[in-house]
């Protein structure tokens, strides 16, 4: 590395800091001189930010051309961290100073900012405690060769990051967490609007039966994959039983790379149901009956009116149970797989992200490894949970 | 009223808290071990008989449900402080064990005296296969337990209705066995399994005479190869693909700590005729065939017969029970008492009795192979081994010739030569490596027209890819 590479980089950070400030200063016409001289210094900190903890260690000689970009990535988003307080500040501004300190709370709400930190510092404690300071050490153990049982740790930069764009088991696990979140959220929840549209009628016990299709979320995730593992059993499994009647022999659920991740996801939509069914029969109760009828005054039939009138005002719902739903695919699946699939299943096949940072970083000992894809999901999490804020948010309709 | 009472309750705790007895006079031992089935409770048994023998001690025994998740507990333990007198570890976390630094050696705890507290030391006394795996450049480095060999049970029912007498010695005869065996009119669904658990593919290995990493399998030196892509190996493979093909091999797809129980399974159903297991069960598979009307038989695991030399030898499993290092020097005292009363002769017989591990002092076995072993064992005896029917039913027999399927691991391993392959590999991070190895067997038999050398290849980098990080990290901890 040259001995001036990191004051270059600084250098180089502010700079587009200044000038993206300078920018946005202007556009809201504000100061020019003040927003380059709040971006070069919020660009410049930026930079440092993941820089200084690791030392540059992505731009030394031996560096792959997958190091330094990797590297150039992190620099931007400490940048991005530091320049968007700015930007946000900058748009306060706008309507001079005042505007800045006005608030837009409610009324009711607390005035002066002391007494709410007061009341927030237990909740504040607890979470920067279990929450927060695990997290920053889990960026730290990721840098690091550290393994459960000894003692030591080696600094390995952003190697244990890049090894994974290589690892094919790593691109596998990926692919089986896609496939199987989007099989068990689309068809649980398919299949419980489906449910609850025939629950919801009218007819006699329908709330003792409402009730027993809810007893499914009740169950742990452990009990659910011994049911199904007793269910997908290849000799005595009621499932092969019922496959052989009609005609289908023999088919080893558990131990064919095929059809496993579709036993983890028949057992995980059915887990997830009642869950979905409860939420999707409380929606159904909210959709006025006015507006059905009014339609089917108007010629509407069954189809058109749960299309355009249904549908639409149970998006709220549906938008919920889909965050929900992918949360509890890609995180408590885990253990669905292993109970019914244990170690991943034939050929990796079950092995999801989640249940990868446990074999890896638990039972391979491996805690530097295991931290690192533990980042990459927690960072996978959050864009999904972005995007479908962004995507979905816009077309739920909340009204009634 | 309510206040009254609980003001009452409140009382009535206090005095219960002044007025118990005090047991401060006896030092606590405690022992973590990694079993939380009938081995928890004969060894919880054998705890209380001996704070009965030594009540200035209180040993005390706590179970987990697996090695792995004692492993773990132990490294959390240590970075608390709060490690336990005695910890129980697997076999080939012996290498992590001495480089954690947790633990002293047991030699040194021993140092040169011959009895402590009046319970002999007859280290000596061991069998030589245990005596070759623990004892690290010619010292004790830790209390041998639980020693096992891998070992092949067969449904002699089964077999002898394919005009089988014998169960197969060697790949070829079970090949031939299985034939016999999968032309039957009521044949069983398949005819051959083992667990996909790195500990087979290591004693197939050594029967070849192959060791499993370099510097004698880490013996001479600290290994820093894994050796998986050897002819050896693809000998091996080669032979489990073929077996598969032909619809012998039944492979449940689970693999290492969770491929044991589909074994069971297969085996108990009457699935397969055929199961290569661990003699730590021979006690549960020999009751369970009984019960069920079938005769179980074991014998040595099979070999293969095309090897140069034959068969070499077998080598041992298990786990040793490691000394906590800077206990207090009553504790230390303690603990040593109950490791060494613990594998005394007829304690170690009695093990060996409930469960099948070997009986690992040479004591023990003439104790078996006399007719006068009960009497020698029942005065002290645990409840697990008064309630074993095998037990009760040998009563005043030889114990090796009226269960001729406890001798079989014993005569394995006298049996095999001593040689590093034989010997057992000593390495750094081996459960993760052992899972690279069944990773490969996996693909091996689940991919169509697999090119297995290719397989071994790749998991020969990655296992000592992951060997190399261990050893880089060991270096950088003790300063090399």
């Amino acid at each position: 590395m040259p001995a001036a590479l990191p004051l270059l980089l600084t250098a180089a950070a502010a700079l587009i800091g200044a000038g993206l400030m300078a920018f946005w200063f202007r556009q809201s016409l504000l100061p020019v001189a003040a927003g380059a001289a709040a971006g070069a210094l919020a660009g410049g900190a930026g930079s440092l930010l993941f820089m200084l903890p690791l030392d540059y260690c992505t731009f030394s000689p031996e560096s792959q051309p997958i190091d330094v970009a990797l590297g150039l990535g992190l620099v931007a988003v400490g940048m991005l961290l530091l320049l968007l307080p700015v930007y946000w500040l900058a748009g306060r501004l706008r309507g001079g100073w005042r505007t800045l300190l006005a608030s837009d709370a409610p009324p009711g709400s607390f005035k002066g900012w002391l007494w709410p930190l007061l009341l927030l510092l237990p909740t504040l404690a607890i979470l920067f405690l279990f929450l927060y300071y695990p997290a920053l050490d889990t960026l730290r153990l990721a840098t690091q060769t550290s393994l459960l049982g000894i003692r030591g740790t080696i600094f390995v930069c952003v190697d244990n990051f890049t090894r994974l764009a290589t690892d094919r088991s790593y691109l596998q696990a990926l692919g089986n967490t896609a496939l199987i979140t989007v099989m068990t959220v689309g068809i649980s929840m398919a299949l419980s609007l489906l449910i609850a549209l025939a629950a919801f009628q009218p007819v006699k016990g329908a709330r003792l039966y409402r009730t027993l299709l809810i007893w499914p979320y009740a169950i742990s995730p452990v009990v659910a994959g011994v049911i199904f593992l007793l269910l997908f059993n290849p000799t005595g499994g009621i499932i092969n039983y019922f496959l052989g009647v009609v005609g289908i022999e023999g088919i080893r659920w558990l131990n064919s790379p095929t059809y496993a991740p579709w036993a983890v996801i028949a057992a995980s939509v059915w887990k997830s149901m009642g869950f979905n069914i409860l939420f999707y029969i409380a929606g159904l109760q909210n959709v006025p009956n006015d507006l059905k009828e009014a339609a089917a005054i108007d010629g509407a039939n069954v189809f058109q009116r749960f299309r355009y009138i249904v549908l639409p005002l149970l998006s709220p719902i549906t938008f919920f149970l889909l965050i929900t739903n992918t949360t509890y695919a890609v995180f408590e699946t885990f253990g669905t797989i292993d109970y019914l699939t244990p170690g991943g299943g034939p050929l990796q096949s079950t092995e999801t992200l989640m249940y990868r940072v446990y074999r890896v970083g638990i039972q391979n000992n491996d805690l530097g490894n295991g931290a690192a894809q533990s980042i990459i999901l927690f960072l996978l999490v959050i864009a999904l949970t972005v995007f479908q804020f962004r995507s979905s948010g816009s077309r739920v309709n909340y009204g009634a | 009223m309510i206040r009254k009472s609980f003001a009452a309750l409140l009382l009535l705790m206090l005095a219960m808290v002044a007025l118990a007895p005090v047991s401060a006079q006896a030092t606590e031992v405690k022992m973590w071990i990694a079993f939380t089935d009938n081995r928890l409770d004969w060894t919880q048994d054998k705890a209380a008989k001996f704070n009965e023998l030594f009540p200035q001690y209180n040993v005390v025994v706590e179970g987990y449900p697996n090695y792995e998740q004692l492993f773990a507990a132990t490294a959390l333990a240590a970075g608390n402080d709060a490690l336990p007198s005695v910890v129980q570890y697997f076999e080939v976390a012996t290498r992590n064990a001495l480089d954690s630094g947790y633990f002293k050696p047991l030699a040194d705890a021993i140092g040169d005296r011959t009895e402590i507290n009046g319970v002999a030391v007859a280290l000596d006394d061991i069998i030589a296969p245990t005596t070759n795996y623990y004892t690290i450049d010619g010292r004790w480095s830790s209390m041998p337990w639980n020693t096992s060999s891998s070992i092949m049970f067969s449904n002699m029912s089964i077999l002898e209705a394919a005009g089988v007498a014998a169960p197969p010695a060697t790949w070829a005869e079970v090949e031939v066995a299985c034939e016999a065996i999968m032309a039957l009119d009521n044949a069983p669904e398949f005819c051959f399994t083992w667990p996909n658990h790195g500990w087979f593919f290591e004693q197939w290995m050594a029967q070849q005479n192959q060791t499993f990493a370099n510097n004698s399998n880490g013996r001479d030196a600290r290994a820093d190869v894994v050796e998986v892509n050897t002819p050896a190996a693809l000998a091996l493979l080669t032979w489990l693909k073929d077996m598969q093909t032909k619809g012998y091999l039944y492979y449940s797809g689970a693999r290492d700590g969770s491929s044991w129980g589909t074994v069971d399974q297969a085996f108990q159903s009457q699935q397969v005729a055929m199961a290569v297991y661990s003699s730590s069960d021979t006690a549960i598979y020999t009751e369970t065939g009984a019960a069920n009307g079938y005769e179980v038989r074991a014998s040595f695991l099979p070999y293969n017969q095309a090897a140069e030399g034959g068969w070499t030898g077998n080598l041992i499993g298990g786990a040793s029970l490691w000394l906590v290092d800077g206990l207090a020097p009553e504790v230390e005292e303690g603990a040593l008492t109950w490791l060494l009363w613990l594998n005394n002769t007829e304690n170690a017989a009695e093990w060996h009795q409930i469960t099948g591990y070997l009986p690992i002092r040479n004591s023990s076995v003439e104790l078996l192979n006399s007719t006068g072993w009960f009497e020698a064992i029942a005065p002290n005896a645990s409840e697990v081994w008064t309630a074993s029917a095998l037990v009760q039913a040998a009563q005043g027999q030889n114990w090796f010739e009226a269960n001729p399927n406890f001798i079989i691991a014993s005569e394995q391993l006298a049996g095999s030569q001593a040689t590093p392959a034989t010997q057992g590999a000593i390495l750094g991070n081996f459960p993760a490596i052992r899972s690279i190895v069944t990773q490969a067997v996996d693909t091996v038999l689940l991919t169509d027209g697999a090119d297995i050398a290719a397989i071994l290849g790749e998991a020969q980098t990655n296992a000592s890819a992951t060997l190399d990080q261990y050893n880089s990290l060991v270096a950088r901890a003790l300063g090399q």
